[in-house]
C-alpha cells in the first residue's frame, strides 16, 4: 500500500519536473537562438574588450542575450507580448520616442562653433547622405519595398536614433536588424572609411591646410539652433521630432542660463534612454523575426551605405573645391565626417590626415560637417518619412 | 444679463462712450457665446450602420446599429440636448441627456450612438433601432426640437456595411470601403504612397533626387543665413575691438587688422595656466576639510535647489 502511495508521489514530482523541463529555455531552444546568442556575445567583446562604441554594442549585446532566451508564449516576458514589462520598455522604440529624447541630449552636448565660424561646411553633411539614397535605389533595386528600403537606407546617414525612428515609423519588421547593422557600422567606421578616403584623394589633397576657424560669439550660438530650427523644418516639417529635440537640446546649452536643464539632458536623461533604447533594441533581435534573409540583405546595405556616404562626401569637397580659392581650400579628408557618426568619423579625418602631416590638425574643421551630418540624416529622415509614411 | 443705460447724446463724449461701448460689446458676446443653438449646427451626421453582425461591439458586448456624429468645428460642442429621430414628425423621438460632460464633443471628433432601443444603457444608446430590410431616415434635431441640423436617409445595407459621408463633414454620401466607427471615414492607407512609389519611381531614383534635392536646400538655406549672420557678427566685434582700443574706423591701416583665431588665445591662456601653476603649485598639497553644518534639511527645502550662486554663468 505504501509503496503504491510511494509510486504515485514520484510519478507526480515526475510529472511537475518534466512539466517544469517543458517551460525552461533547453527545452526550446533553436539553433537560431544560439546563433543570436553568440552575435549578442560578440558584441559584447567588441565593446568591452575593443572599446569600439561600448556605449551602445553593451547594452545591445546584452539585450541579445535577453531576447534569445527561449520560453514558452504566453506568460507576458517576451518583449513582443503586450503588457510585459519589455514591451513596455519597448513602446519607446516602437512608438519612436526614444530617439528624439537621444536627440535632446546629443543637442547638449554639441558644440556647433565649428560649424558656425564656417558655414560652408554644412553643404558636406549634406553631399554625405548620398549614402543613404544610394542605398535606397540598391535597395529597390534588389526587391525590397519602397518603405523598406527607405527604413534601410537611412543605415547610410550613421545615425543610431534617426535610424530607429524611421524604421519604427516605416518598417517596424525590420527596426531590429536596421538598428543593430547602423550600430554596427557606426562602431566599424575607423574600419569602413579611410580605405574609402585614400583611395579617393591624391597625397595633396591630403596635405591641404585648413584656414583656422574663428572664435564665435555666443550670440551666434545661441542663434544658431534658433535659426536652425526654423529654417530646417520649415522645409521639412516632418523632421520635427528629432530637429526641434536638437536644436532645443543645443539652445539649453548655448543659452547659459539652463545650465542644470543642459546637464540633466546630456548627462542622466541621455543615458536612461541609452540603456533602455540599447537594451530593448537589442532584446528585440529574437532569433525568430531577426535570423532571415532580408536581415543578411539589410546588413550588407548598411556596409554599401557607408562606403557611399563616405565617398559621397569626400568627392563633393574635391568638386566644391574647384570654386574656392587657394588660400580657403577645404581638405578633402574631412568629406567623410558628414556621415553623422558624432565623433567618430571626424576622429578618423584627424587620424587619416595626420598620417601625412604630422601639424596637420583636422579634428575641429572636421567636427563641422559632423553635426551638419546629424542634421543632414535628420532632414532626410523627415523627407523619407514624410514621402512615404 | 446685465444692462446698460446709456446717458443722452449730448452729454456724452468720446472719452466716456468708449468703455460703454466696449462693455456692451462684450456683454452682448457674452449672451451670443453660450448660445447652443449657434453651435450644435456644427454637428453632421457621419456614417450610418443599420446591420451590425460582425462589426463594432458597444460596453455591454452587443452588437447594434450605430450611428456616428462628427463635429465639423474647430470647437468643443455639446451635443447634449440635441434630439435624434428616425421620424421626421417625431423629431423629439430620443433626447440626448443634457448635462451629461461626455457629450461635449471636441473639434473635428466623432461621436457614436447605439441604435439598440436600450436608452438605460446610458446616454449613447437610443431608443430605436434601425430596420436594415428598408431605407431609414435620421434626423438630427437642435436642442429647441424644431431647428433641423442635419438628415439623411440611408438606403437598405448588407450585413456589416455603412453609410457615410466620403470624407468627414463633406456632402459626398456612399457606401464606406471600410468601416469606421469613431473614427475618420478616410483613412490613409499605410502602403499607399509607397505602392504610388514602387510603381511611378520603380528604380528610386526620382525620390533620391528629389530627396538630395531637399536636404541640399534646407542645408544651404541654413548655410546661406549663417554666412550673413557670421558677416555681421565679425564686423560688429571688429568695430566693439576697436572702439576698446580708441581707434576710430578711418585711423586702421589696411592689411594691419588683427584678427586673433582661437589657436592664439589658447596659448595666451595656455601660458597665464603654467605660469600660475609655478607660483601657486605649494598650495595645491594643502588639504582642507571644510565641515558643512544644515541642521535643517526637509526633502523639499527649496535651499538645496538652489545654486550656491544664483545669476547668469
Amino acid at each position: 500500500m505504501e509503496s503504491i502511495e510511494g509510486m504515485k508521489f514520484f510519478e507526480f514530482v515526475a510529472d511537475n519536473l518534466s512539466n517544469f523541463f517543458s517551460y525552461t529555455a533547453f527545452a526550446n531552444f533553436e539553433l537560431g537562438h544560439i546563433v543570436m546568442i553568440l552575435v549578442g556575445l560578440i558584441f559584447l567583446y567588441l565593446g568591452i574588450a575593443k572599446d569600439y562604441e561600448p556605449l551602445l554594442l553593451v547594452p545591445i549585446g546584452f539585450g541579445m542575450l535577453v531576447g534569445n532566451i527561449p520560453f514558452v508564449g504566453g506568460m507576458q516576458i517576451g518583449i513582443y507580448e503586450e503588457g510585459s514589462v519589455l514591451n513596455i520598455l519597448y513602446q519607446g522604440v516602437r512608438q519612436g520616442w526614444y530617439p528624439p529624447l537621444i536627440f535632446l541630449g546629443i543637442g547638449a552636448m554639441t558644440d556647433f562653433s565649428a560649424l558656425i565660424s564656417n558655414p560652408k561646411l554644412m553643404l558636406i553633411g549634406a553631399a554625405a547622405q548620398l549614402g543613404i539614397f544610394g542605398a535606397y535605389m540598391l535597395a529597390t533595386a534588389i526587391g525590397f519595398e519602397p518603405n523598406e528600403a527607405a527604413a534601410t537606407a537611412i543605415i547610410g546617414g550613421a545615425d543610431g536614433p534617426t535610424a530607429i525612428f524611421l524604421s519604427s515609423k516605416l518598417a517596424p519588421d525590420l527596426m531590429g536588424a536596421i538598428a543593430v547593422s547602423a550600430y554596427s557600422y557606426m562602431a566599424l567606421v575607423p574600419v569602413i572609411q579611410p580605405p574609402v578616403m585614400r583611395l579617393l584623394t591624391s597625397r595633396k589633397e591630403r596635405l591641404i591646410r585648413m584656414r583656422p576657424p574663428r572664435a564665435v560669439s555666443q550670440n551666434e550660438k545661441i542663434l544658431f539652433p534658433i535659426f536652425g530650427l526654423l529654417l530646417t523644418c520649415f522645409i521639412v516639417p516632418s523632421g520635427l521630432p528629432l530637429l526641434a529635440m536638437l536644436f532645443f537640446g543645443n539652445i539649453l546649452k548655448e543659452s547659459g542660463v539652463t545650465k542644470r536643464l543642459a546637464e540633466t539632458a546630456r548627462g542622466p536623461l541621455i543615458d536612461t534612454i541609452t540603456i533602455l533604447l540599447g537594451l530593448t533594441v537589442g532584446a528585440s533581435t529574437q532569433a525568430t523575426t531577426f535570423l532571415t534573409y532580408k536581415s543578411i540583405m539589410i546588413f550588407g546595405l548598411g556596409a554599401l551605405s557607408f562606403i557611399i556616404a563616405t565617398a559621397g562626401g569626400v568627392l563633393f569637397v574635391k568638386f566644391f573645391n574647384l570654386f574656392l580659392k587657394k588660400d580657403n581650400q577645404i581638405n578633402p579628408l574631412i568629406g567623410n565626417a558628414g556621415v553623422s557618426a558624432v565623433p567618430d568619423s571626424a576622429r578618423i579625418s584627424q587620424i587619416v590626415g595626420q598620417e601625412y602631416d604630422k601639424t596637420n590638425f583636422l579634428l575641429m574643421h572636421a567636427m563641422g560637417p559632423n553635426v551638419a551630418g546629424v542634421i543632414g540624416s535628420a532632414v532626410a529622415a523627415g523627407i523619407l518619412l514624410g514621402f512615404l509614411a | 444679463m446685465t444692462t446698460f443705460r446709456c446717458k443722452p447724446i449730448r452729454q456724452v463724449n468720446m472719452k466716456h462712450t468708449l468703455p460703454y461701448l466696449t462693455w456692451t460689446l462684450l456683454a452682448l458676446l457674452g449672451c451670443i457665446a453660450p448660445s447652443h443653438a449657434q453651435w450644435a449646427t456644427a454637428l453632421r451626421i457621419n456614417e450610418v450602420m443599420t446591420y451590425n453582425t460582425d462589426n463594432a461591439v458597444d460596453d455591454f458586448g452587443q452588437r447594434n446599429g450605430w450611428i456616428e456624429f462628427f463635429n465639423t468645428s474647430y470647437g468643443t460642442v455639446d451635443i447634449g440636448g440635441c434630439f435624434i429621430t428616425t421620424d421626421m414628425n417625431l423629431p423629439k423621438m430620443y433626447p440626448i441627456p443634457a448635462g451629461d460632460v461626455t457629450t461635449k464633443m471636441k473639434p473635428r471628433q466623432h461621436s457614436l450612438f447605439w441604435a439598440d432601443n436600450h436608452p438605460t444603457h446610458g446616454t449613447y444608446h437610443v431608443n430605436f433601432t434601425l430596420d436594415s430590410t428598408r431605407s431609414n431616415f435620421v434626423a438630427l434635431f437642435d436642442v429647441n426640437g424644431r431647428t433641423l441640423i442635419d438628415s439623411i436617409t440611408i438606403p437598405p445595407l448588407k450585413a456589416n456595411e455603412s453609410f457615410g459621408r466620403m470624407i468627414d463633414g463633406d456632402n459626398k454620401w456612399g457606401i464606406l470601403p471600410m468601416t469606421t466607427p469613431s473614427s475618420n471615414n478616410v483613412i490613409l492607407n499605410r502602403t499607399a504612397k509607397a505602392e504610388r512609389f514602387k510603381e511611378n519611381d520603380p528604380s528610386g531614383g526620382g525620390m533620391s533626387i528629389v530627396a538630395m534635392s531637399v536636404v541640399f536646400s534646407a542645408l544651404l538655406v541654413l548655410f546661406l543665413c549663417f554666412k550673413q549672420v557670421g558677416k555681421y557678427f565679425k564686423a560688429s566685434s571688429k568695430k566693439k575691438t576697436l572702439i576698446a582700443k580708441g581707434v576710430s574706423s578711418q585711423d586702421t591701416v589696411p592689411g594691419h587688422e588683427t584678427d586673433e583665431t582661437g589657436e592664439v588665445y589658447a596659448a595666451i591662456a595656455m601660458a597665464l595656466h603654467e605660469y600660475q601653476n609655478d607660483i601657486h603649485d605649494v598650495e595645491h598639497t594643502v588639504l582642507t576639510i571644510d565641515r558643512v553644518t544644515r541642521n535643517y534639511s526637509p526633502w523639499s527645502s527649496k535651499l538645496y535647489g538652489l545654486r550656491q550662486t544664483p545669476g547668469k554663468l
